[in-house]
């Protein structure tokens, strides 16, 4: 009896089959589609935006900008008329509204360079960060405290107390020569201008060694 | 989760041994199933055995569901896999050479190596001739080249280029892969028995 129920079943196998092939293909139709979200997961987002590493400081933008180093993209995430106001040098400007747009995409999705973030404060910097960052985009930074900070940092250090201590000192003299260099100028800087402050750097003189003539050695 | 050789999960140099390993268990299975018999390819084209176009057929529709489920359920990821380019003129008529080939000796390359390793004579002769065919490419490189880079499409899919729904897409070829097969087995019971 059980083997003839079984050999029943066993000759309709190739439509149980083809059921079953249909049923699943036909799951996939039926299925709720989700948004799948391209870029990173939302775990490695978040632990990428509580660490500290993301923010770079104005003292060390200046000093890359006064380097001249070429490792880094500053772009401005304001809107064009604060950019055309001011900015700082060589930055890019891509509005917010305008981050994901096709023409902004190669400035920041790639891996040659950093690119740096910045608007008045950090708040519009921070969500072009993490609008990228979702993406996947490597090497995403934000200037600290934006360009509020790059102006009571920067271009307008606060002069330290007497009695602060001396890295205080030192590190006010460094932002002064930073700011200098961004084109603010001081009282006591005019008074020196006798010392010829921009005194044109000498010409180096780089010295090359002749090659010595080898004598001429047995060979074949 | 995605594909596991691109994202690192197994490293690049387990690739040779992971093909050499997924090779011999493909060529034991074509061999095992009668398809290292050139009577048995043939039968496609004379209509007296479709086991060829079924096989194919089931594995295309059974892998394209399985991933599809898969890269649904986070494990792969579709847009990692490999396309294939296109090249069309350069597909169209090595597609028509291959074709020929297949029907005039009943081995596709894979299967014909299968009858090389269990000895049949005439698949030795086909190997002789892809030889010689790889031969004559090489030789007149230069002549086929244009035709061999040209007309270049890149990694085209049926999917992107038509905005098709990739799950539509499939229930129908899941549909005509089971269509095919309905009238495969009626051909098949039309048309003269052959023992072979």
């Amino acid at each position: 009896m059980d083997k003839k129920k079984i050999a029943r079943v066993t000759s309709f196998r190739y439509q149980i089959l083809a059921m079953i092939f249909i049923v699943l293909a036909g799951g996939l139709v039926l299925l709720p589609k989700y948004q799948k979200h391209e870029g990173i997961k939302s775990e490695v987002l978040l632990s990428n935006a509580i660490s500290p590493e993301r923010y770079i400081s104005t003292d060390q933008i200046a000093n890359k900008i006064i380097n001249q180093e070429p490792s880094f993209i500053l772009i401005d995430v304001r809107d064009k008329e604060s950019f055309k106001k001011y900015s700082l040098p060589n930055a890019i400007n891509i509005p917010l509204a305008k981050l994901l747009n096709e023409e902004s995409l190669p400035y920041l999705n790639q891996s040659q360079f950093d690119v740096v973030f910045f608007s008045n404060d950090n708040f519009y910097a921070d969500q072009a960060w993490v609008l990228c960052r979702r993406l996947g985009f490597k090497n995403l930074r934000v200037l600290n405290g934006g360009l509020n900070k790059w102006f009571t940092t920067i271009i307008n250090p606060e002069m330290p107390n007497e009695d602060m201590p001396k890295e205080a000192f030192a590190l006010y003299s460094t932002r002064k020569a930073s700011s200098m260099y961004f084109g603010v100028e001081y009282p006591d800087q005019v008074m020196t201008e006798d010392l010829n402050v921009n005194k044109p750097a000498p010409k180096q003189v780089i010295t090359v060694q002749k090659k010595k003539k080898k004598p001429v050695e047995g060979g074949c | 989760m995605g594909p596991l050789i691109p994202n690192g999960i197994i490293p690049i140099e387990w690739d040779s041994i992971i093909a050499i390993i997924i090779g011999i268990v493909f060529g034991f299975v074509l061999e095992a199933s009668g398809f290292s018999s050139s009577r048995k390819l043939a039968g496609v084209f004379y209509g007296y055995d479709f086991a060829v176009l079924k096989v194919f057929f089931t594995a295309a529709a059974v892998s394209v569901i399985g991933i599809y489920y898969m890269d649904y359920l986070g494990y792969l990821d579709i847009s990692q896999l490999y396309v294939h380019p296109t090249y069309l003129w350069g597909a169209l008529i090595g597609g028509i050479i291959m074709g020929l080939g297949f029907v005039a000796a009943g081995f596709c390359p894979g299967t014909s190596l299968c009858a090389v390793a269990i000895g049949k004579l005439d698949a030795w002769v086909y190997i002789g001739g892809i030889l010689i065919g790889v031969f004559i490419f090489s030789e007149f490189f230069t002549f086929f080249e244009p035709l061999y880079d040209g007309y270049y499409f890149g990694n085209k899919t049926l999917v992107e280029s038509f905005g098709w729904n990739p799950y539509w897409v499939i229930f129908i070829f899941s549909i005509i892969a089971i269509i095919a097969f309905v009238v495969s087995d009626i051909v098949r019971k039309r048309v003269k028995k052959v023992f072979y």
